[in-house]
């Protein structure tokens, strides 16, 4: 059932990589980078209510920026084209909206529950903000009105979201997967039912809106394409997944909680509540990095623009309940430099 | 490395026909073929006993002779040996007792296989065979003596045990001495098993044989095989109670996931049973869309334990262990409505602020974070 090879380990001689300063105090919920040309701001929603921005230079250094806050804990945070606005979704059931030139915050939607997902919809008619919520509902808005401009009703609860125009695939609890055509944003193309037995944890475009990826509580990933007629490359792996107290019968599985995808090469990453990390390339199914395991659960990914900083936030995920969550858990965000070799589509031969 | 072999003695491959050992099984094989397995008519060298007399009696239209070069009573067809398989077991053990009498031993030196063979082969005390109806009475007459002597002086262990124990001592709390009764219904708590720990006299079976299909008390409350998406995982049998820990159970759609029917799934029964998962809203209804008391409800629902979920039950292979088990609700649902970070709701009551203020850290405010 594998289907990836493994891949290169990292090597000793990587170059460490850089932890961000003045993390949030609490769990790192999200992490988004800026599409803006002149720099790379990271976003950073947290469970301790906040969101900030920080600038990363070339070296890896990073410097805050800008903050603001909810009055709950952030679950989601995302861009708009030009990287001049911030949108953010937290429990507290308000999206709201930073402007990096003004410096202020304004909601800009509400829902009846925790807003799980925020995404900006770049349509060629405009910019709209979608948003997904424990309420059983996506809603659009337009930033103006106080009002959503459309309403989907979700079959369950929305626990993960993505876009690619004019794709947009939801995954909700109770394994549904609704997929949105956002040239008719508001009723739902097609209702799937994931290829994944157990919880979905994320979802994620393919850069070419072709398809999706849904990472599952039991360790497990399902690439899956929109169209029919490519239902035969649908598959699924199996990661992130441990010997369990050394024993080699023993295995524990842990959830997936991030998928990300490379813009540019169409490759991905996962990250796990195990802590670790992996590079993969759907299309010649082969890993292609694993990163060294981490003293916490990976809670959010992201590529920057450009697609050479890899930022991981590694906090805790609740993934033990209550109990789980112990002072010595880390609570950093650390960017990778992502070499291209690790991350580009090995050439068949 | 010779020498150190010899302080320890270890059981080389032998040939039963000849009792010869080898160094190895391949040696042992290459010697069975070339002095027992071999055609006596053509050069022919075959892999089995079975193999020579086939080739003996198709290729040269003869009966097969003996087996060339084996001990008194191994020269016939009948057992297929190949190598080291297919030797009897006693056999087996009679030259492991004489090997280790040879090399002055003691007894049960390579392994108590051997001796294993001499004792019954299982401790069943029945044979495998249809009782008659009155066998059935005595054996059970005897056997509930037994019981209810053993019951008065273990009553409470046996009350603490689990299920499958338990049912005996239940079903078998009959007085003694009362054979004038016909016997009511035949002990069915262990069907197979047998009767606790204790050795029953000879002839004592725990009811082989049933006149009518056993009722089960003491099964585990999990289907035996994992419970395929999209069925109705638990089907009561006809005529079975859910046994006491079924209430508990998580509903079906939380094992194996919705029917692929689609999204219009009706609530279970299951979520009806009396049980811990009262407590917790159906999953159907929006946890939130009442806006004062839904973060209670759910606060109350984290309380409650997530109850005996068995993965393995709902498909998880075996030997796997998942690290999040809770499948009605995401973590992050579970992390929101903790009181730590849901105190910021202004319908929160009491009771919460208090839980929340003893979990608080001092948090960081933005101001903080830009000096």
């Amino acid at each position: 059932m594998s289907f990836f090879g493994s891949g290169a380990a990292a090597s000793a001689t990587e170059p460490k990589d850089a932890e961000l300063v003045d993390p949030p105090s609490d769990s790192i919920s999200s992490l988004a980078f800026s599409p803006a040309q002149q720099s790379d701001y990271l976003a950073v929603g947290s469970w301790d209510n906040n969101v900030r921005i920080y600038e990363i230079n070339n070296q890896g250094q990073s410097q805050g920026k800008a903050a603001y806050q909810h009055d709950a804990p952030v679950l989601d945070v995302c861009w708009n084209k030009d990287g001049s606005k911030l949108f953010s979704g937290s429990v507290d059931k308000a999206a709201k909206m930073f402007d990096l030139g003004t410096g202020q915050s304004v909601q800009v939607g509400v829902h009846d529950a925790p807003i799980r997902c925020v995404r900006w919809v770049e349509a060629p008619t405009g910019g709209i903000l979608a948003t997904g919520s424990w309420d059983k509902t996506v809603k659009y808005w337009d930033l103006r009105s106080p009002n959503p401009i459309a309403t989907v009703t979700m079959p369950e609860r929305v626990y993960a979201m993505d876009i690619q125009y004019p794709l947009l695939v939801v995954g909700t609890a109770e394994r549904h997967i609704p997929i949105i055509n956002l040239n008719n944003p508001t009723t739902i193309f097609k209702n799937l039912t994931s290829p994944l037995k157990w919880q979905t944890r994320v979802v994620a475009c393919f850069p070419n809106a072709s398809g999706f990826a849904v990472g599952s509580i039991e360790g497990r990933v399902a690439i899956q394409y929109v169209e029919d007629k490519d239902a035969s490359s649908n598959f699924s792996f199996k990661c992130h997944r441990q010997e369990q107290n050394g024993a080699k019968d023993q295995q524990a599985v842990y959830a997936v909680n991030a998928i990300t995808f490379h813009q540019g090469y169409g490759t991905f990453s996962t990250a796990g509540a195990d802590g670790t990390i992996n590079f993969w390339d759907k299309d010649s199914k082969t890993r292609l990095k694993t990163f060294p395991k981490q003293a916490g659960p990976i809670t959010a990914t992201a590529f920057s623009k450009t697609g050479t900083i890899f930022a991981y936030a590694i906090s805790y995920d609740w993934s033990k309940g209550y109990t789980g969550m112990v002072p010595t858990l880390p609570n950093k965000v650390m960017l990778h430099a992502v070499k291209d070799d690790d991350i580009k589509k090995k050439t068949k031969r | 490395m010779v020498k150190k072999k010899k302080t320890k003695h270890v059981l080389r491959p032998w040939c039963w026909y000849c009792e010869r050992d080898f160094e190895d099984e391949k040696v042992l094989m290459q010697h069975q073929k070339a002095k027992h397995f071999k055609c006596g008519h053509c050069p022919r060298k075959l892999n089995t006993a079975g193999g020579l007399a086939v080739h003996i009696q198709q290729v040269h239209k003869l009966d097969p002779e003996p087996i060339e070069n084996a001990l008194q009573g191994r020269n016939g067809y009948d057992i297929e040996i190949f190598g080291m398989e297919g030797i009897p077991a006693a056999d087996v053990a009679t030259y492991k007792r004489k090997k280790e009498l040879e090399l002055g031993l003691p007894v049960g030196y390579f392994g108590n296989k051997a001796g294993e063979q001499n004792k019954p082969t299982t401790k069943r005390n029945y044979e495998n065979r249809v009782y008659t109806f009155e066998e059935l009475r005595g054996m059970l007459e005897t056997h509930r003596q037994l019981m209810g002597r053993e019951d008065d002086k273990m009553d409470t262990t046996a009350d603490a045990s689990g299920p499958v124990l338990h049912a005996a001592p239940q079903t078998y709390v009959l007085p003694t001495g009362l054979p004038g009764l016909p016997p009511p219904i035949p002990p069915v708590g262990v069907p197979g098993i047998p009767p606790l720990s204790m050795t029953g006299p000879p002839g004592v079976p725990p009811v082989p044989v049933l006149p009518f299909p056993p009722s089960l008390p003491g099964m585990p409350p999990f289907p035996p095989g994992p419970a395929p998406p999209g069925m109705p995982p638990f089907p009561p049998a006809p005529g079975m109670m859910p046994p006491p820990g079924f209430a508990g159970l998580p509903p079906p759609e939380a094992l194996g996931g919705p029917p692929p029917g689609g999204p219009s799934i009706t609530p279970a029964p299951p979520r009806k049973d009396p049980g811990p998962w009262l407590s917790k809203p159906p999953s159907n209804t929006t946890p939130q869309s009442v806006p004062s008391s839904p973060m209670k409800r759910m606060v109350l629902a984290s309380k409650t334990p997530s109850g005996p979920f068995d993965p393995v039950a709902a498909g998880l292979k075996e030997n796997t262990v998942l690290q999040w088990t809770d499948m009605d609700f995401s973590p992050l649902e579970r992390r929101a409505e903790d009181p730590k970070y849901s105190q910021f709701d202004a319908s929160e009551d009491i009771e919460m602020n208090e839980a929340g203020g003893r979990s608080a850290r001092s948090r960081a405010k933005a101001r903080d974070f830009l000096d």
